[in-house]
């Protein structure tokens, strides 16, 4: 009994002491924060530091040190972080609608991430190489696709494996200026930022499969059939469609994808525009 | 050792029980000489049987869920495979057990008790209460309106109908919890027993005390998210949610321990006539349950935002884990007294004759020992080092988790239960067992089965796989990520290790209903394949520590304990350095 007694005792005080000694250790800094709030900051932040797009996700080089925004959400981690090695980062992390489980592939760590508390970890990675994130707290049908990606580098020259080697930073991929209307091919342009800042790409693919809503390729002027109140009927996807289907998702559902809803959208009627612009390319 | 419960069955005579039960209404039993009331016999069959098929309908659902993990199968789709590990879950962890429990309850207060049921009617309300819980909770869920998991963590949101079902079953167990207290009140008052209870009524005593905490955790979290289901209530905090939902989900299993403890202090007097060599300690343990088990959610938020670390290290711990304590002073007792009723037995000769010469035949005690080794070596040690703040980073929802308690709920508390039954069907249904030669190797298949699937899913999880995933190759996904190749192995092994533990359910299931609606009535003592064992003769001669195969079984544990423990401790500091 004496032996056991001892043993728990001193398992109370590894634990204290690897707070001390330890460099792994779960922090304790939490803010609250709200859904909307922390989306608001993780698309300025991203928008503000995207250097690129991997499959849909944009991709952000943090300075170390810094403070950086990762935000999970159904179905996706956003965004894809470039890390240096033995850098410390301050991650935020968040969810922008229930709970997620943010596990970190192949170091094998875990941690939990909830909506409305944004939880601060001091990550500093050991080991050079291409990481996942991989979701691991139940969210919905499309869990099993909510995957991102963290790539830590030793030397620039390690941005090639991943092909990251163009990226550049550039707040806006078109200069806007003022009065005038930006051509077709630059609200294209920024459509596509929008694809990708907003997370459409988690559900709508670009390439024509079809994943948990309807793919894009094509589908502008294309007849689909809906349903609305349970009726079915035909419609043309047109610009007056896809802002309706934008701004009230769930009155006319595609036949095929009825199982999941989509969710609202924050958008303005501007995006809205570059999007249709975007898609019309496709 | 003044008051086994054999004991206390032969002191009936003695103590004025009749008055309280009229002739007619109970009967004395040929076999233990306990006087059983006929309405709680009722109750207590009533109970069994509706366990029996909430555990019938868990592990069907649970080898559907293996063969859709195990990839080259990958049997169900997204939606069906979430929908059943909800089903699974509610149907394994709850209904199942505290179906038996409250069937256990009823046994270790009425019949041991040598007393009346106090209110029958009332325990019948309860019955159709859970029952009625039971069926709207499934039905909702096989519906597809409820895919939430069994944590169901909000913002995720079932529909109303889901959780008023769990509700409903909790207040049917709640009051069934009242009828225990009722019963001890009416056999205190009559004074049915002994000095003191019986250590096994004492034991689900405890277990009835931190069920009545945990129903109120329960009632706490999910009265509210019913209304919020309702839209009555605008906002759920998430965090809140998951540290009250645990004050239910992690208390629960204390109960199971409690209730799974006592059984093993019964099993050791029914097989061997063995009593706890010191039960002073072994009370006393019990009690530990009680006082150190109040925050046990804490282990669910170590890597949590919200809480600090000082919250999560004091509340896992108490300074010295003494939970932790209370099972490794039972999983000392429990053995030792088996060791010393075989030595004082005779079977004296060297370090292990005593548990070479047990009736391993009896399937009840191989189900009793099956479950310790399985509860202390696979459960009790990955429970202590996940609940560790730091280490609980490499586990945190990987499906090691799920294999930890696959070691502690499925090979402790459900194989302890299905080995007690084997002694229910004859004294409470009155049944001869059908197919004793199955009997006998079916918790073996068991434990084998059980202790693959656990020991696989732990390893998986060492190795990052998610729990609760529905296909570890990501398809549809940005992007893509393979696991170490070892997976495969694993996965592999725990496919195996779900079909044998499934096939061993069958046969228990086929054993239980087979034995009580179609077997040969029990008329009698001549009638009981089973042993019943006079208690242990008193040792002739006291030589050295009456237990020391157990002492040696122990350090070995210990041993395999530090081992792993430095593993873990090795594999975490291997990581990103984060803080």
């Amino acid at each position: 009994m004496l032996i056991a007694l001892v043993l728990c005792i001193m398992l109370f005080v590894w634990m204290v002491m690897w707070h001390v000694y330890g460099k792994q250790n779960p922090s304790s800094t939490t803010y609250k924060t709200s859904t909307v709030e922390f989306t608001e900051l993780t698309e300025a932040y991203t928008k503000q530091n995207m250097i690129g797009q991997d499959n849909g996700i944009p991709v952000v080089r943090p300075e170390p040190n810094s403070d950086v925004f990762l935000m999970a959400e159904m179905w996706r981690w956003s965004p894809v972080l470039v890390l240096e090695i033995n850098q410390a980062y301050r991650m935020h992390i968040s969810s922008k609608d229930i709970v997620h489980g943010l596990s970190i592939q192949p170091v094998n760590m875990n941690f939990q991430v909830y909506p409305s508390y944004d939880y601060v970890l001091e990550f500093k990675p050991t080991e050079a190489g291409e990481y996942r994130v991989v979701c691991n707290e139940f969210c919905g049908i499309g869990h099993h696709t909510m995957i991102g990606k963290i790539v830590v580098i030793e030397k620039e020259e390690d941005l090639k494996l991943y092909g990251y080697e163009n990226f550049k930073k550039a707040a806006t991929p078109v200069k806007t200026e003022d009065n005038k209307p930006m051509s077709e091919a630059d609200m294209a342009l920024m459509g596509e930022q929008v694809f990708t800042l907003k997370g459409c790409g988690a559900c709508h693919k670009t390439d024509g499969s079809a994943l948990i809503g309807p793919s894009w390729k094509g589908l502008y002027g294309k007849e689909e059939k809906v349903k609305e109140n349970g009726k079915e009927m035909t419609v043309k996807v047109d610009d007056a469609y896809i802002r309706e289907s934008i701004l009230e998702p769930s009155r006319k559902i595609t036949v095929g994808f009825e199982q999941t809803m989509m969710p609202q959208m924050a958008v303005t009627d501007e995006e809205i525009n570059q999007i249709i612009a975007y898609m019309k390319t496709l | 050792m003044s008051n086994t419960i054999q004991e206390s069955g032969a002191q009936q005579e003695g103590v004025a029980v009749a008055a309280s039960m009229n002739p007619g209404n109970y009967r004395v039993c040929d076999i233990t000489g306990f006087k059983v009331d006929l309405s709680s016999e009722k109750l207590i069959r009533a109970n069994a049987v509706a366990s029996v098929i909430s555990l019938l309908l868990a592990v069907v659902a649970a080898l559907l869920l293996v063969f859709t993990r195990y990839q080259p199968v990958h049997l169900l789709n997204a939606e069906w495979y979430y929908r059943l590990v909800t089903f699974h879950g509610l149907n394994a962890l709850i209904f199942w057990i505290i179906f038996f429990e409250i069937a256990g309850l009823y046994l270790g207060s009425s019949v041991f008790l040598n007393v009346r049921f106090c209110s029958p009617k009332t325990g019948w309300v309860a019955f159709a209460l859970m029952v009625a819980g039971l069926v709207m909770s499934n039905i909702i869920i096989l519906m597809g309106k409820a895919d939430v998991m069994l944590t169901s963590y909000t913002p995720l949101k079932a529909h109303p109908l889901y959780y008023l079902g769990i509700i409903l079953f909790a207040v049917g167990a709640l009051i069934g919890v009242i009828l225990f207290f009722g019963n001890l009140m009416i056999a205190r008052r009559e004074r049915t027993y002994g000095d003191s209870l019986p250590l096994v009524t004492y034991g689900l005593m405890t277990a009835a005390i931190i069920a009545v905490i945990t129903l109120a955790s329960g009632a706490l979290i999910y009265i509210p998210t019913f209304l919020w289901s309702l839209g009555l209530i605008e906002n759920i905090d998430p965090a809140m949610y998951k540290l009250i939902w645990w004050g239910l989900g992690h208390s629960s299993q204390q109960i199971n321990v409690a209730a799974m403890v006592s059984i093993w202090y019964m099993v050791s007097f029914l097989t061997v006539g063995g009593t706890s060599i010191n039960e002073k300690v072994s009370r006393t343990a019990f009690v530990l349950y009680i006082l150190f088990i109040c925050l046990a959610s804490a282990h669910h938020l170590l890597t949590d935002p919200g809480v600090s670390s000082a919250w999560k290290v004091w509340n896992t711990s108490y300074a010295m884990y003494l939970a932790v304590l209370a099972s490794m002073i039972h999983a000392f007792a429990v053995p030792s007294s088996y060791e010393s009723a075989q030595r004082r037995w005779g079977y004296n000769k060297g370090m292990f004759e005593w548990l070479s010469k047990a009736p391993w035949s009896n399937p009840a005690f191989s189900s009793t020992m099956l479950a310790i080794i399985g509860f202390g070596f696979i459960g009790g040690t990955t429970g202590v080092i996940f609940g560790m703040e730091q280490t609980n980073i490499i586990v945190h929802n990987t499906i090691a988790i799920p294999g930890h308690f696959k070691g502690t709920v499925v090979i402790g508390t459900t194989l302890t239960f299905m080995g007690i039954t084997y002694y229910l069907i004859p004294l409470i249904f009155r049944r001869k067992i059908v197919g004793m030669g199955m009997a006998r190797w079916q918790p073996w298949l068991f434990f084998i089965g059980i202790a693959l699937l656990s020991i696989s899913m732990i390893v998986l999880g060492q190795l990052g796989v998610p729990r609760r995933h529905w296909d570890s190759t990501f398809s549809g996904g940005p992007f893509t990520y393979n696991f170490n190749p070892a997976v495969d192995f694993f996965w592999t092994l725990m496919m195996l290790g779900g079909t044998i533990a499934f096939i061993s359910v069958m046969m228990w299931i086929g054993i239980v209903v087979v034995s009580v609606f179609f077997g040969p009535k029990v008329n009698g003592p001549g009638d009981m394949q089973l042993t019943l064992s006079p208690l242990a003769p008193p040792a002739k001669t006291h030589k050295g520590f009456e237990a020391p195969g157990t002492l040696l079984l122990t350090f070995i544990f210990l041993l395999v304990f530090l081992a792993l423990f430095f593993l873990n401790w090795k594999w975490l500091a291997a990581t990103w350095y984060v803080k």
